[in-house]
């Protein structure tokens, strides 16, 4: 019987308060929903029979791990603004002779409650959407699939368990702060004085200078391997800048518009700007998180998205043709030894034994490494290239080859004396007087360069910048290298590389045939050839888009999290608002404020609060891009305007998303408002 | 010449389901003459908070007109109401209702900034006001840095600045312990000397018999009024007491 009557106790506190319990309630369900998709996904064996489902189910049980540590943060944080609306409510039972004991069965019940519609909701919905979830993946990756509508009652006690345990320490939370509190001071804890903030300038500036100092590294950062190394740091300094500016800085500058009596004692000025006062020490802080939520997604969504879109094109890049072999030679002479023929000749048979046709065939020799450039000389000596440490400044990645061999594939005729050469440079400055030397070799003379080359393209891919030098004499040129110490970073390389129009599967064929065949080749080969690899581009494509379609669902899963939990914290912010102006809107009216005065300067407060996170995420992200360009140079990215289209997309989107839950939940606040005149 | 005129003064209010229709005003009329202190008693729930909220055009009445300055509140428009309200009617409430986001001077200085005054005008007006109110150290404190009394004194400057026709005060002593509610009665008495009109609604006996004239309210009607005349403060108190005990005990007019 007293049971009852306490869980009506409870079910008539969440009714009442359903403006706070409702959009509570809609939040645990939208993660209980996320986590069982992600899980429910993982699992799905649909997803596992496709090429690269298990890249995808790593990715996934990450995404499981992460989905779950920030809906539990997310939940604490919005049920602490419930708990601090309610106390009242529960101070005002205690003096009416309920024990605190009696208070925590009601909480417990509510809890249940609260527990049971949103993990009965949630999951309902995760089995409506997971069939969508499982076909967009599938898409993702690449490939159609059939599926039925399927239940997964592991992934349904997993994601019960894991929230069950998130309600039970809200619970916990939501006791401990019922233990702490008296009953005098529960009924109180609503108005508690509220000092005047103070302007800390010292923070103000602190803050200011830790944001234009993660500026400028973001847009002095010149190669992508400082950008890996920075970018952390800059995060870092990013997060910290945002916080201080929007709790310290917003104060410090509203004092800094007081102290300026032409503008402050201004109809429009005075009421706004010493509420904001108040606000932003209030709100600093959860604006700061909302503006670092928003860029977290922004940066997430568009560099997937990005490299998603882009996959192609580096895929291009890495893998020229549609069969791609490569046999490593123990030697530069070794390059040029009998075995080169044989190899082409098996590539040959093996291609006319399965039927295909080989086209656009490349051929070459090369010498591959990475080494420093400077005053026209290319080092490769170890203790050059050890001193180069952290700092990748300097560092090229350098290809020589014979130039017959570019004459060949580029049909050009260019001819060359021993001491000549011509080169292919991404970046100026590689040879400033003219001349070019390998290693310890004689200067060469640099008789012209060039901008076409044979299957790839100067600006394409890579970590640090590119030259090719083509020279008449491969193995002299090699033998000076190798004199200078880079025998063991330098690759000599065969590449044989030719498309093919049959379908992926016959490609495939082709791909193991030739491997094999290769392999056989080096056993015979003897000393000569050290190691050979040959890669199918359709093959390649598959694990790519495995990979980055994970990562890119993924991305928007942990996007809508973060958007769900800034939804939510705008929607408390606004309530909260609105109940501390009520009794100042009533005062305001009496002392001679229009109603519209008053609402129009209520108006331009709750936009500033809105929007300056919004604002602060675009000029974040406006500052990252430069920084995401470069680290996307590293996973084979080069579209520059792919990636601002995607960015200023994203922004957009998101912009408009957040543009709509301000509209709705401003509604909420101006009900509450007006619900004071009516009342008062 | 009256500066207040009240007539036939009714309020009705319906209950939400319009069952019960409750009279909080019956059929009140009186005047306020220039330079009066007249002071309004009646029990809880006899429709003083009515009266004062339709005569700050905070609510209209179901019938009846009032009149201030010879303009009749209900012809005035919903968008010059604020400002009416704004140059002719200065408010001091039990509840100080001071805005806790501003300081003592800004709270003054509120209805001359909406009024759009330059900044040097109305700070000096307000450094002034503060000057006569002995708040003058207080000015850029918060309130909630100061003590009841002197927020009222505060409230008192805000509602004199704009040097408005009248005063109205709800119940301006209800919140403040003795030796406050003791020197804001001086200061309602000594601005009232220097011409300032003042409508107080109260409670309490003490400030009634500062006032000249009283007016007591029963079940929506004036019931009764006294002057003072002459009277000392205490010979005045002594008359209000009777006419409460009269009010409550018996019924018929004394």
């Amino acid at each position: 019987m007293t049971q009852e009557l306490y869980r009506r106790l409870a079910w008539t506190g969440i009714r009442k308060n359903r403006r706070l319990y409702l959009p509570y309630l809609l939040t645990c369900a939208g993660m209980v929903m996320m986590t069982y998709l992600v899980s429910f996904l993982s699992s799905s064996e649909a997803l596992l029979r496709m090429r690269g489902g298990d890249t995808m189910r790593a990715c996934l049980n990450l995404g499981f791990f992460v989905i779950t540590f920030f809906s539990a943060i997310f939940l604490f944080y919005t049920h602490s603004f419930l708990i601090r609306r309610r106390k009242k409510e529960f101070g005002l039972y205690n003096i009416l002779g309920m024990g605190k004991r009696h208070i925590a069965v009601v909480l417990l019940w509510e809890s249940l409650l609260s527990a049971a519609v949103s993990l009965a909701g949630g999951l309902l919905a995760g089995l409506l959407l997971s069939r969508l979830a499982e076909a967009g993946m599938c898409a993702l990756l690449g490939g159609g699939a059939d599926l039925g509508l399927q239940v997964s009652p592991d992934s349904l006690l997993r994601t019960c368990a894991v929230f069950l345990a998130i309600f039970v320490l809200i619970l916990l939370d939501s006791l401990r702060q019922l233990r702490l509190t008296n009953a005098i001071g529960l009924l109180r804890s609503e108005n508690a004085g509220e000092r005047p903030p103070r302007a800390n300038w010292f923070f103000a500036l602190a803050g200011l200078l830790l944001l234009g100092t993660a500026y400028w590294m973001a847009v002095t950062i010149q190669d992508p391997v400082s950008a890996l190394l920075l970018f952390f740091v800059a995060v870092l300094l990013v997060i910290a800048g945002t916080y201080l500016l929007f709790i310290s800085g917003s104060v410090a500058f509203c004092r800094a518009l007081q102290r300026n009596r032409r503008y402050y004692y201004r109809t429009s000025h005075f009421v706004s700007v010493s509420s904001m006062v108040f606000r932003m020490k209030r709100n600093g802080a959860g604006l700061a998180s909302i503006c670092i939520l928003c860029t977290m997604v922004l940066v997430m969504i568009s560099t997937t998205v990005c490299l998603y879109a882009g996959a192609e094109d580096g895929l291009r890049a890495r893998y020229p043709r549609s069969i791609n072999a490569t046999v490593y030679a123990a030697s530069p002479e070794a390059l040029s030894g009998a075995w080169t023929a044989q190899a082409r000749s098996l590539a040959e048979q093996v291609t006319d034994e399965l039927g295909a046709e080989r086209e656009n065939v490349l051929d070459y020799r090369v010498l591959a490494f990475g080494g420093l450039v400077r005053g026209g000389r290319v080092v490769i000596d170890p203790d050059a290239l050890q001193g180069v440490g952290q700092s990748a400044a300097g560092l090229w990645q350098v290809y020589v080859m014979p130039v017959e061999d570019y004459n060949r594939l580029m049909g050009a005729q260019i001819a060359l004396g021993p001491d000549e050469a011509v080169i292919a440079a991404a970046e100026d400055g590689a040879a400033p007087n003219g001349t070019i030397a390998l290693g310890n070799g004689e200067p060469l003379t640099v008789v012209s360069t060039v901008s076409e080359l044979p299957g790839s393209s100067l600006d394409s891919v890579q970590l640090f910048p590119v030259l090719y030098v083509f020279v008449s004499d491969l193995s002299a040129a090699g033998r000076s290298l190798i004199e200078a110490g880079g025998e063991e970073w330098m690759d000599c390389r065969w590449q044989y590389a030719f498309d093919l129009s049959c379908p992926e599967e016959e490609q495939s064929a082709v791909r193991d045939a030739l491997q094999e065949s290769l392999e056989t080749l080096m056993e015979q080969g003897g000393e000569e050839v050290v190691g050979v690899g040959c890669r199918c581009f359709a093959e390649e494509r598959v694990s790519f888009y495995s990979l980055y379609g994970s990562l890119l669902f993924l991305g928007i899963l942990l996007g809508v999290v973060f958007v769900l939990a800034a939804v939510l914290i705008i929607y408390y912010k606004q309530v909260s608002e609105g109940y501390e102006d009520q009794s100042r809107f009533d005062i305001m009216q009496k002392v001679g404020m229009t109603k519209r005065e008053i609402r129009s300067s209520i108006n331009s407060q709750v936009l500033t609060v809105f929007f300056l996170p919004l604002i602060a995420a675009g000029v974040h992200l406006a500052f990252a891009f430069p920084m995401v360009q470069k680290l996307l140079l590293a996973f084979g990215l080069t579209n520059l305007g792919l990636l601002m289209l995607v960015t200023v997309a994203c922004y957009l989107v998101f912009a408009a998303f957040y543009l709509a839950v301000y509209r709705a939940t401003s509604r909420a606040y101006y009900s509450i408002v007006s619900d004071a005149r009516a009342e008062g | 010449m009256s500066i207040l005129d009240v007539s036939g003064l009714e309020k009705v209010y319906t209950t939400r389901f319009g069952g019960n229709r409750v009279r909080a005003l019956r059929s009140v009329s009186f005047s306020v003459e220039e330079g009066e202190y007249v002071a309004i008693m009646g029990e809880s729930g006899s429709g003083k908070t009515t009266l004062l909220n339709i005569l700050a055009a905070l609510d209209q009445p179901t019938g009846g007109s009032v009149r201030l300055d010879g303009r009749e509140l209900s012809q005035i428009k919903e968008s010059q109401l604020a400002a009416f309200r704004r140059d002719h009617l200065g408010f001091v409430f039990q509840e100080f209702n001071l805005l806790d986001t501003f300081s003592l001077e800004d709270n003054i200085c509120l209805p001359l900034v909406l009024a759009g005054k330059k900044p040097a005008e109305l700070l000096e007006r307000a450094q002034q006001i503060a000057g006569r109110l002995g708040i003058a150290d207080l000015l850029k404190k918060y309130p909630y840095e100061v003590s009841g009394g002197q927020k009222q004194r505060a409230a008192v400057a805000r509602a004199l600045i704009t040097s408005p026709r009248l005063i109205l005060a709800d119940e301006p002593t209800g919140a403040l312990d003795s030796r406050s509610t003791d020197e804001l009665l001086d200061l309602f008495a000594a601005v009232n000397r220097a011409g300032q009109t003042i409508l107080m609604v109260t409670h309490s006996v003490k400030a009634a018999s500062r006032a000249g004239r009283v007016l007591f309210i029963r079940d929506g009607e004036v019931f009764h009024q006294l002057y003072r005349g002459a009277s000392s403060d205490s010979a005045f108190y002594q008359q209000i007491t009777e006419a409460l005990t009269a009010l409550t005990t018996g019924g018929e007019r004394p």
